[in-house]
């Protein structure tokens, strides 16, 4: 994938050495690559709590011709961009970091609890969680 | 017709485990459906970060409890990965006959069950008569039937014996398919309830994250083993059918069996001719990763599975996270049912092959 090119359209992007970090415009990057460069599948959305750098998201799609991976990851506090226009699959991964990140994917409109139950306070993947919880001592 | 509003599960039978659809009807036609999971949600992500990497190991299998092996091998492959551990040609092969050998049993599981929910009831024992002879060769090599934690970072457990088990059920194995063909690919009732219900096309299984036999039912030919080095050196084809209905589905794993025996057969030829081990095994009591991202990925039976370890150094994962195939083919539920009638839901839902414990992890 030629990263040049990908970088005279989007000033603010930045290429480490196996992925491209972009700071704002994520839908639009996604769009673009998916469009120009035959990405026509997103494997995954990998969420980590980078804790005070924020939480990092990776869209790890795939390119069936070529047979490779892109990486575009991006940094985000507590709102995101959504995706599910462009890969209906992002709308699975989008759903379960909101459990898990209670990061709010703007533009996903079937966003609520998916394994924690409703009224569940706190996101337990974030690493400020505290899971002191005393529904948890159910056994004692 | 007035609206109304069903709730499929999350007891009911046919929905393998703990699936919830709330479907919209109207009449008999479903106009929307909404899965609704979680109902066996175990913290596999939330507890990988607090368990050091070989007490994880054992819990990995129960992601899938059908194929078990598949996620321990990702899990040992990202670790060995991590820290350049090299297989040799035997462990390799042990490898690759255990996960094609749990990759049948798993296919033939899931033709039991769906002919089962079908309401065939006499394939579902056929099936498990066939599947009994792996398990039971499982248990004979790794101490358990379905959970067996035997791959070990660097190798395996133990060195395999009994091959000549997995060569008679090799041999009988053929003649139990064309049994399946006629009691049921040829099967008229069979037919008229799959074929040409819940058709896939190439570009929505891509949009909506497919892998594996579903996609390769709707005719693309892309399958993760032909870029996996542990393959490297296997002949085998990927089996790619051009309908993306049920049919297909259900019949793309009837051949791919045939195809995985073919693997099974060359790994074991290569076993039978003897040699040592030689694995270097990681002590687990001071296994550490190196700082960094490491990732790893295979050709599941229901679909790509991937584990992401981001490390930073200390005993247990700083993040690890699991991509599993049937997460994704709930997902794509949502869209597949629609205007679909409600007696081909089950059909359509049952022939995508979703199993619970992967998609709630």
């Amino acid at each position: 994938m030629n990263i040049s090119e990908l970088k005279n359209t989007f000033a603010d992007c930045e290429l480490t050495t196996d992925k491209i970090i972009i700071k704002s415009n994520l839908k639009r990057t996604i769009e673009f690559v998916k469009e120009n460069y035959g990405f026509d599948m997103l494997k995954e959305i990998i969420a980590v709590d980078q804790q005070e750098k924020g939480i990092e998201l990776t869209y790890r799609l795939y390119s069936t011709d070529d047979e490779e991976d892109a990486l575009i990851s991006i940094f985000v506090k507590d709102e995101a961009e959504s995706i599910v226009d462009i890969f209906d699959s992002a709308c699975a991964d989008e759903k379960e970091i909101y459990d898990m990140f209670g990061i709010k994917f703007i533009g996903n409109e079937e966003l609520k609890r998916l394994y924690m139950p409703e009224n569940w306070e706190g996101h337990p993947l974030k690493k400020d969680y505290e899971d002191n919880d005393n529904r948890l001592n159910w056994n004692e | 017709m007035s609206k109304l509003k069903l709730n499929l599960g999350p007891q009911h039978p046919s929905t393998h485990g703990v699936l919830r659809l709330i479907l919209e009807l109207d009449g008999e036609r479903i106009i929307s459906c909404e899965p609704d999971v979680g109902y066996l949600h175990r913290g596999m992500e939330k507890m990988a970060e607090k368990l050091s990497y070989i007490q994880y190991l054992p819990t990995v299998d129960r992601i899938d409890y059908l194929a078990g092996f598949f996620y321990s091998e990702l899990l040992c492959r990202t670790v060995e990965n991590a820290l350049g551990v090299k297989l040799s040609d035997r462990v390799k092969a042990i490898r690759v006959m255990m996960l094609e050998l749990n990759r049948i049993a798993s296919h033939l599981l899931w033709i039991g069950a769906f002919l089962m929910d079908l309401g065939a009831v006499s394939p579902f024992f056929y099936a498990f008569r066939e599947r009994e002879q792996i398990l039971q060769y499982f248990e004979k090599v790794t101490g358990q039937r379905m959970m067996n934690n035997y791959f070990v970072f660097g190798g395996v457990r133990r060195d395999v014996f009994d091959l000549d088990d997995i060569e008679n059920f090799l041999d009988i194995l053929p003649e139990k398919i064309e049994d399946y063909n006629k009691i049921i690919t040829e099967n008229p009732i069979f037919r008229k309830r799959t074929e040409g219900k819940g058709v896939l096309k190439i570009p929505a299984a891509l949009n909506g994250g497919i892998t594996g036999v579903n996609l390769r039912a709707s005719g693309m030919s892309l399958d993760f083993r032909l870029r996996d080095s542990l393959y490297s050196g296997f002949d085998f084809r990927p089996v790619v059918l051009e309908e993306g209905d049920s049919f297909a589905r259900y019949k793309a794993r009837i051949l791919e069996l045939e195809e995985s025996a073919k693997i099974v057969r060359q790994a074991l030829n290569y076993l039978k001719k003897g040699g040592d081990l030689e694995q270097d095994l990681i002590n687990p009591l001071t296994l550490k990763l190196p700082e960094g991202e490491f990732q790893s990925e295979i050709e599941a039976p229901r679909g790509l599975a991937s584990c992401y370890i981001k490390s930073d150094g200390g005993k247990a994962p700083y993040r690890l996270k699991w991509r599993t195939g049937s997460y994704y083919s709930v997902n794509l539920l949502r869209k597949l049912l629609v205007g679909e009638y409600l007696n081909d839901a089950i059909a359509i839902a049952g022939s995508l092959d979703i199993i619970l414990p992967e998609v709630d992890k």
